[in-house]
């Protein structure tokens, strides 16, 4: 059977464990076998380190390549700018042969050469592509009944589609076919493909625009944001509360990321994929409907 | 006006060719040269909806005349760039002006013009090879958590290929 390198990247791995053991519980169930490898480092990060320099970004996000080729299994990311860093590259150096001899003269000196013969692709891709979203139902034992959850794609996971190739970046349907298959009911609003804003320097523009995407989530009555990048998740979570402070506002949207969700849909229980750590209480969305009762 | 004045209104707006060149120079730069102006990178562009000083079209217009002075600096409005590719979607030229912002601010960071904020954070994947450092907390709740101890990265690989 394929197995998958997971490549969890440095927010996850330090800052939200509970999400990197939601996804290693969740993707079991379904058959999704992971092979963790050593050596990999920062993907490197898609806002600071390739303002810094296209050219090193590259480099290091082609020796994380690498390191999977050598193993011989695809990569399989969970945070959005692990996606866009590990994609770009691998495209990038797929397609243009003399930016691929230049990284590996770089590769060379450390006994590595970057090759072309993996995909990278987000976890939820995965989950649609190889094994869909019967399989992934198939494995709810307590379906998320009547949970509204407010979709949140971020832009990485689509955009540029040209690298991404998951789906349509304008309408897409992969996080509502997951959100269905595990029972709950997936909202649209009117900022769902709004940028949550993390790379602006001037921080007035993020402010506004988490406040109103999570503004336009209210309007429409949801129980909860699902979305499935830990930067999202900051800006929205942590972020809520003080941009909420600021603002001398309340907002009470909790955020969940996607393998939470599924995972209370597998039976888990809400401390075992970490729901109690979050900054705003997620325990509104068990008193509004019977989900983890 | 006063003929000072006048002169250095006239210096700010001479076209500068040779900015092309330095921009044509780094990855993904040279794509400015396809823009023809339509706009189409505008309006579905969230940092342009959310501030009116940001621009796509005018920021890849400043670069084909070459005001390299209003784009080169740490203040530049480049830096309010949400990386969200949109305009790429909408580019029917392929400028994709997201990757030729980038490129632009790799130069800042050449010359010393960029955020400080940029070094040190991207510093940090040179000095610990993760951007996210770990926390107090990181290690106990791996360890409640039933994974695996963080493992040393290996930065001395990373200071070995970021050169030619």
């Amino acid at each position: 059977m394929k197995k998958y390198i997971p490549f969890f990247g440095c927010m996850m791995t330090t800052k939200y464990p509970h999400f990197e053991s939601a996804v290693r519980k969740t993707v079991a169930k379904i058959g999704m076998e992971l092979v963790d490898i050593d050596g990999f480092t920062c993907c490197p990060d898609p806002i600071y380190f390739q303002a810094r320099d296209k050219m090193q970004w590259y480099t290091i996000a082609a020796r994380n390549i690498a390191l999977a080729e050598e193993a011989g299994h695809d990569i399989i990311t969970t945070c959005s700018g692990c996606t866009a860093t590990l994609s770009e590259t691998n495209l990038a150096l797929k397609e243009d042969p003399e930016l691929r001899a230049k990284i590996n003269i770089r590769l060379a000196k450390i006994g590595r050469q970057y090759k072309g013969t993996i995909d990278v692709r987000h976890a939820v891709t995965v989950l649609r592509d190889d094994f869909g979203y019967d399989k992934v139902a198939a494995t709810v034992t307590k379906p998320l009944d009547g949970l509204k959850v407010a979709v949140h794609y971020g832009c990485h996971l689509l955009k540029p589609s040209h690298v991404m190739r998951v789906d349509d970046p304008d309408h897409p349907t992969i996080l509502e076919n997951l959100i269905k298959a595990i029972g709950a009911i997936p909202i649209h609003h009117e900022k769902t493909l709004l940028c949550c804003g993390r790379a602006c320097f001037n921080e007035e523009i993020p402010d506004k625009m988490v406040l109103d995407i999570l503004g336009s989530i209210k309007k429409v009555d949801a129980d909860c944001m699902g979305l499935i990048c830990p930067t999202c998740f900051d800006e929205f979570d942590m972020g809520q509360i003080i941009r909420g402070r600021k603002h001398h506002i309340t907002l009470d949207v909790p955020v969940i990321y996607y393998f939470q969700l599924l995972g209370l849909a597998q039976g888990m229980k809400p401390e075992e994929v970490g729901l109690n750590l979050h900054k705003v209480k997620v325990d509104r969305i068990f008193k509004r409907t019977a989900v983890g009762a | 006006m006063a003929e000072a004045a006048k002169q250095s209104a006239i210096e700010k707006h001479k076209l500068n060719f040779a900015f092309r060149d330095r921009l044509n120079s780094v990855a993904e730069g040279f794509r400015h040269n396809y823009c023809y102006q339509c706009g189409a990178c505008v309006a579905d562009c969230p940092a342009s909806m959310y501030s009116k000083g940001f621009n796509p079209r005018l920021i890849i217009l400043k670069a084909l005349l070459g005001f390299e002075d209003e784009l080169i600096r740490a203040d530049s409005e480049i830096w309010n760039c949400t990386n969200c590719y949109t305009c790429s979607e909408r580019c029917p030229q392929e400028v994709r002006p997201v990757d030729v912002i980038i490129a632009m601010k790799n130069i800042c960071v050449a010359e010393g013009k960029a955020p400080a904020l940029v070094r040190n954070i991207s510093d940090t994947v040179l000095t610990d090879g993760i951007t996210t450092r770990k926390t107090s907390v990181t290690e106990r709740r791996r360890q409640e958590l039933g994974l695996s101890p963080v493992k040393d990265y290996p930065i001395d690989e990373i200071a070995k290929i970021l050169k030619d």
